[in-house]
């Protein structure tokens, strides 16, 4: 197992004396994660994600539990750990604005006790796999977002991680360079073999490189299964869209919310435990009005806030 | 961790100063200015009393004021106030990501940062001292002044990151900078030469790590040839080290504890 946490739990106080406060941030979070896994680490606004990464990465020392990486103790062996995961934080540059990337991995290289053919041979390895070869000696400051996120990406695969920390790595980037941000997780996944442990606001990020979901909320793990089951398993509707020849207006049983009704179209929800969709499909194929007919799963961002809406256990 | 990371550092930090022209060349200006006014001040004084102030001719003194400024101006002198903006808004922690230490990589960014600007500073002081004041009145103490110099930088920015590590628990910076910032113009000789201050206060100076960062390199460029200021220098580098290493890591070990 590439991360193993059992019973992972960390209080924050503050204050002294009456005035003493705490706040449990991380409650008995268990999970593990296999070499080469794509996670999604998600959960509201103050659910314990942060929490969580940093105790993983030893920034911070859990109250309770333990938890390993690569078969190291992150708060015990920070420095050891270090070495062998690669961070990414949307908001903190790991790039000099002045300098150019390949200045900085040059540093970077340095650092990690990489020595000048290594250095050399990642640089170029990392520049070609994300398409970065024109960017790497352009100073920063010159930089798009987009164009120096890839850096950013690059400058922590430098030392040939093993795991891949990113939080809200594509915070702030725009439609495209978020999809080609995200095709490039999955590539470095693909070639790599490096576990990737993503913590993301933005649902197409996790729609499109996790294949695992791991859901925290008021510091606990409320859900961890496949991205793809999240849908089928957690919410029992589906959204039907129906275009129409004729105006037409069905009577359907309980659990079917006409959303939109026009001559031409008409898009229906339908809760599966009240109504089956073979029910409603019979219904509507019930006379010559239906011209197309389309059964799609509700949107993974309604999925997701069903499941933060759960009460706190 | 490898031994090529220091002289890689210190290098990547200098070519980010060495890129800012326009920074490089308002720092120079300034510290031109500085040293004319502050140096001519001190002229007029030593002239005015019987050519020499506290055992300085005019010439000596001329020295001493552009050497301790060029230690002081080529410093970015709000260090203890970013290190605090950078610990308080949780940048650190980034850094605590790296396989090495934050203090001891941080100290040889600023250190390469500042050597370039300590280079020009020091050409540009040289000239104006040679136009107004001559040659330096002892070569041999000046050849000195040359490494006492890059000792008081260094001393002063591992000191400032020693000062600045308060603020991981007062989540606060400016209050210490400016305590910090008086220590050093006055206890360190940067405005004026030790000699002038009375015999209590300059012992009491002379007791702590500040004449390393102005006093010692001024001493040895207006002629007087004290190699053993070169060591109080590296004794005090050493000691001011430990404190911010052993500093840092309690505060970094508070942020384990109370979050970055």
């Amino acid at each position: 197992m590439t991360i193993v946490v059992e019973g992972l739990s960390k209080t924050f106080a503050s204050g002294h004396g009456k005035r003493r406060h705490t706040t449990e941030a991380v409650r008995h979070i268990s999970f593990t994660i296999e070499a080469g896994e794509r996670v999604a680490y998600i959960g509201p606004n103050g659910a314990g994600k942060s929490t969580s990464l940093k105790i993983l990465t030893g920034i911070l020392q859990p109250t309770g539990g333990c938890a390993s990486v690569l078969g190291i103790v992150p708060w015990q062996q920070r420095k050891k750990l270090a070495a062998r995961i690669g961070t990414l934080f949307g908001q903190r540059s790991m790039l000099w604005m002045e300098l150019t990337p390949r200045q900085s991995y040059r540093m970077l290289a340095a650092i990690y006790g990489l020595d000048g053919t290594r250095e050399r041979q990642r640089i170029a390895m990392l520049a070609e796999l994300l398409g970065a070869e024109d960017l790497i000696d352009v100073p920063v400051r010159s930089l798009s977002l987009g164009q120096r996120m890839r850096c950013e990406l690059a400058a922590c695969m430098l030392h040939d991680p093993e795991v891949l920390f990113l939080d809200e790595p594509t915070i702030g980037l725009d439609l495209l360079a978020k999809q080609r941000f995200r095709e490039l997780l999955v590539r470095l996944n693909e070639e790599q073999r490096t576990t990737i442990f993503l913590t993301s606001h933005d649902v197409a990020d996790i729609e499109h490189v996790a294949r695992r979901a791991i859901v925290i909320n008021h510091g606990t793990v409320i859900y961890d299964d496949d991205v793809a089951a999240m849908r089928r398993n957690l919410l029992s509707s589906k959204v039907i869209e129906v275009s129409l020849t004729t105006p037409i207006t069905p009577i359907f049983g309980p659990g079917v919310i006409v959303q939109s009704h026009s001559d031409t179209g008409m898009k229906l929800v339908v809760n599966t435990t009240a109504t089956s969709i073979r029910t409603v499909l019979d219904v509507l194929l019930d006379g010559p009005a239906v011209s197309d007919i389309t059964v799609v799963d509700p949107p993974l961002e309604e999925v997701i806030a069903e499941i933060y809406k759960q009460p706190h256990r | 961790m490898s031994a090529r990371s220091i002289p890689v550092t210190v290098w990547t930090s200098a070519r980010r100063s060495m890129v800012q022209r326009a920074g490089l060349a308002m720092n120079a200006t300034f510290y031109a200015i500085v040293v004319a006014v502050l140096a001519g001040l001190w002229r007029a004084a030593a002239l005015s009393n019987d050519g020499t102030i506290a055992g300085y001719s005019a010439a000596a003194i001329t020295w001493y004021i552009a050497t301790s400024e060029a230690a002081i101006v080529s410093l970015n002198t709000r260090l203890i106030v970013d290190i605090g903006t950078d610990v308080v808004s949780g940048a650190v922690v980034v850094e605590l990501l790296r396989p090495v230490s934050v203090v001891r990589q941080r100290v040889l960014a600023e250190v390469g940062r500042v050597l370039p600007r300590l280079y020009i500073c020091a050409l540009t002081g040289a000239a104006l001292c040679l136009l107004v004041g001559g040659y330096p009145p002892n070569p041999a103490a000046a050849v000195l002044a040359v490494p006492s110099l890059v000792l008081a930088v260094c001393c002063n920015i591992v000191a400032q990151h020693a000062f600045a590590s308060v603020s991981f628990w007062l989540r606060e910076s400016s209050a210490t900078w400016f305590l910090y910032q008086k220590f050093v113009f006055m206890l360190g000789g940067v405005l004026i030469p030790l000699e002038v201050l009375p015999v209590w206060l300059r012992h009491a100076a002379l007791a702590t790590p500040f004449p390393s960062m102005g006093y010692a390199p001024a001493r040895l460029a207006s002629g007087h040839f004290q190699p053993e200021l070169l060591l109080m220098q590296m004794g005090w580098l050493l000691v001011l080290c430990g404190v911010a290493a052993v500093l840092f890591n309690r505060g970094e070990h508070r942020l384990e504890v109370v979050g970055g």
